[in-house]
């Protein structure tokens, strides 16, 4: 039978077959006594499964099932039979792939098995829990009663879901009360946006326009271009244009614009370009000068206007 | 539409040629053209408008504002007198 090398081979397996064999008796003898205590427990209905997921129960009794076919191959395999074409390998099979298919339902159910399992265990729901702002149309009061029903304060959360109880009595209003924000721009930042200002329109002025133009090397281009300092008459007038010309009304002008509109055509219509220039003591440094006929600097008063009412009858200018 | 006319070296266009333009430039008939609204550009040569030229002289009857109808003749209003 078995040749004198294989013999050795045969009496090292042995002393480990052994012991396999003792340990395997054990752990036999406490899974038997740990299934018998489990099915006492389930014979006498302390595991009711009646308003469980069914997906569990269909899993529960998938897994007993692989187990017994499991359990009767081991017997048969043990008592020295084979287990080619044998009916319950086919049985294992089938219920190898169905328990694979359910994976992703599980997967799907993951979150809802974990709620439901810590809300049996806590007893309550949590906080961040969304069912919490469901709207309850409890909390809504009927317009048809006449008397005052108190309002169910429990949930403030409540009022997120959108849903919000009628209030039968009626409130004083009370405005929402906006956070005031903290000034402090100080006297240096207005003087240093100020002086931001005055550099950017000093930057745009025909003086350095045209050293720039002396110095760079590009071509002299000749543009029918807008006034570079667009006044507030200017886009007065711009605005006016616009909505007159969309629909096709003619505005009248008042006294007040006329007015305005001839000095400020007169500012641009004159030979006032051909001798006054534009202040750069922003570039410069230097002090920031003016000419006899321009408007001088207005320098910031701290008195608080008066309010303009209609008090009599206002001059017409 | 907005019209701009353009009269270099002449007075600003009365309405009536204007119209006639118009008629020309659309081929319709001049009674379903209305015109207003012009003012001359500052120095001259130029004035701005708008114009209106209408399908058909029901179209015209219904939507235009009576006191360009009677601008044209087409409408006289009543002088109501303010006595009783």
């Amino acid at each position: 039978m078995a040749a004198p090398g294989n013999l050795a081979v045969l009496e090292s397996d042995l002393q480990s077959a052994v012991t396999l064999l003792k340990n395997l008796q054990d752990q036999v003898m406490a899974v038997t006594a740990q299934v018998q205590a489990l099915t006492k427990k389930v014979q006498a209905r302390a595991y009711p499964t009646e308003k469980g997921l069914s997906l569990l129960e269909v899993k529960d009794q998938l897994l007993l099932m692989y187990l017994m076919d499991l359990t009767h191959l081991i017997l048969d395999k043990a008592s020295g039979g084979s287990l080619q074409g044998h009916a319950a390998v086919l049985r294992l099979v089938e219920i190898r792939t169905v328990l694979e298919k359910l994976r992703p339902l599980d997967q799907k159910l993951k979150y809802q098995i974990d709620k439901l399992v810590k809300t049996a265990v806590t007893g309550i729901l949590s906080e961040n829990d969304p069912l919490r702002f469901k709207p309850h149309p409890s909390n809504m009061m009927s317009k048809l009663s006449s008397e005052d029903e108190e309002e169910d304060e429990a949930e403030g959360q409540s009022e997120a879901s959108g849903k919000k109880s009628v209030k039968g009595t009626v409130k004083k209003y009370v405005p929402p009360r906006l956070v005031p924000v903290h000034y402090d721009e100080t006297e240096a930042e207005r003087e240093k946006k100020r002086l931001e200002r005055a550099r950017k329109r000093a930057l745009s002025s025909s003086v350095i326009r045209e050293l720039k133009e002396q110095y760079s090397d590009a071509p002299e281009e000749i543009r029918d271009a807008r006034h570079p300092h667009v006044t507030r008459q200017s886009q007065e007038d711009q605005h006016r244009i616009n909505y007159e010309e969309s629909m096709m009304v003619r505005l009248s002008v008042s006294k007040r614009e006329k007015g305005r509109r001839k000095r400020a055509s007169v500012m641009n219509s004159q030979l006032h370009s051909l001798t006054h220039f534009s202040d750069i003591s922003a570039l410069t440094g230097g002090t920031p000068h003016l000419d006899e006929d321009q408007n001088p600097i207005k320098k910031r008063k701290k008195i608080p206007k008066k309010s303009r009412k209609k008090t009599g009858f206002r001059r017409r200018r | 539409m907005v019209t701009d006319v353009l009269h270099p070296r002449k007075a600003t266009t009365p309405k009536t040629e204007i119209r006639e333009k118009l008629t020309k430039m659309y081929k319709t008939t001049p009674d379903v053209v209305f015109v207003f609204g012009f003012r001359t550009h500052f120095g001259g040569d130029k004035s701005t408008g708008f114009g209106r030229i209408y399908d058909s002289l029901d179209y015209r009857k219904k939507n235009e504002p009576k006191h360009r109808l009677a601008r044209h003749g087409l409408y006289e209003k009543k002088k109501t007198s303010r006595k009783p």
